[in-house]
């Protein structure tokens, strides 16, 4: 009965004994871990490339529109179970309105991000971290941006 | 010209023939050690490959001994330096208060379904940007969204410390990464605690609605916990 129980609910744990990537090794080791200040000299390259990778600022334009766009989204899916003949008729006129207005949207975001400094980022050599982010960067590439 | 390399501190010990084979070595100080290795004494560049060096040595020393762990990037000139680091006193103090404890880090993310279960209270907002989807309603919705998110993860970061921290001995909370994310925690258990632990975060995952993604990882050695209580002045 035990075993059943943590069988099951580990499929929400994924464990490792150590660290194994850069992404488990980044913090700890680049802001915590022992310092002795007076007697030792910190010489270092390359930090900001990478945290600022790795640190996401929730509060952007970039997130809100990208929050808005997929609570829409989900919204979308879930009703369209239950959508009879009618109502998908109705909608046909919607979604064309929808498809330019979101040409629309996606066109102001990249104007704001060219604004406040957002740009596409180059090479990532990190590969464990969480596909979503590969899969938003892919999103907003496939948008009209291009580079400045 | 090189330099000494600092990866941490522990008690005097035969290394791991691994890490002797690596170049990694003891300079001793009566009963204390530091654990360094050669570099040139240009600057120690941040890349994947040194800091997974990094924690690989004092992850494999944890398990068998009391390391305290370096921040990465310490570079000390010569042995004299070195010995003169191992004076200051609270290493003593530290490395006793860690001969059994281990550090465990805990990262937890939402499902992108999260966001579904925050926006339903959104009706009209929602209703909006579905008919017109504009940068302003876009707005208006994504900031609404991000703080039904921010209060939902307030929430359940709380239950999760609440019901976590009774097996540790100390937490320190560090930022969620990811839109996504819930918690990042850093507890610091006794070794001997840490399947307790594990058993109870798996009871955890299916309280949570939406259930979150949890990566456990440990028993690594304490990076969270090895502040100088009396940070050390020239």
């Amino acid at each position: 009965m035990a075993v059943m129980q943590r069988e099951s609910a580990s499929n929400y744990v994924t464990r490792a004994p150590r660290s194994n990537g850069l992404a488990d090794v980044l913090e700890i080791l680049l802001d915590r871990g022992l310092v002795i200040d007076a007697y030792v000299r910190v010489s270092l390259v390359g930090i900001e490339l990478l945290t600022v990778d790795l640190r996401v600022v929730v509060a952007s334009v970039d997130t809100y529109l990208r929050f808005a766009e997929a609570v829409n989204r989900l919204d979308l899916r879930a009703s369209d179970d239950s959508k009879s003949v009618p109502d998908l008729l109705e909608k046909g006129g919607e979604d064309m309105g929808e498809k330019a207005g979101k040409g629309a949207v996606e066109g102001g975001m990249d104007a704001i991000k060219e604004k406040i400094g957002l740009g596409k980022r180059g090479g990532d050599d990190d590969e464990d971290e969480d596909d979503d982010r590969g899969r938003q960067r892919q999103r907003s590439r496939s948008g009209s941006d291009d580079d400045k | 010209m090189t330099a000494l390399y600092l990866y941490g501190i522990t008690r005097p010990r035969r290394l791991p023939k691994r890490l002797a084979e690596k170049g990694v070595f003891l300079v001793r100080r009566g009963e204390l050690a530091a654990i360094v290795s050669e570099v040139d004494a240009s600057p120690v560049e941040a890349s994947r490959r040194n800091l997974l060096a990094h924690a690989d040595v004092v992850e494999e020393l944890h398990a068998g001994a009391t390391v305290l762990p370096a921040r990465f990037g310490i570079v000390v000139p010569d042995r004299a330096a070195l010995r003169e680091l191992l004076l200051v006193d609270d290493l003593d103090r530290l490395l006793e208060e860690h001969r059994d404890t281990a550090e465990l880090t805990l990262k937890a993310s939402y499902d992108e379904s999260v966001l579904s279960e925050v926006g339903a209270g959104l009706g009209r907002l929602r209703d909006a940007y579905a008919r017109a989807p504009t940068l302003e309603n876009g707005m208006a919705l994504g900031e609404a969204v991000a703080d039904a998110l921010a209060r939902r993860r307030e929430r359940d970061a709380e239950l999760i410390v609440r019901t976590l921290r009774p097996l540790a001995i100390d937490v320190r909370a560090g930022d969620p990464v990811g839109e996504h994310g819930l918690v990042n925690l850093a507890f610091l258990v006794d070794r001997r605690k840490v399947d307790a632990f594990s058993e109870r975060l798996d009871k955890l995952g299916a309280q949570l609605s939406p259930p979150a993604r949890f990566k456990l990882v440990g028993p690594l050695p304490p990076y969270s916990f090895v502040d100088l209580e009396t940070p050390v002045a020239a």
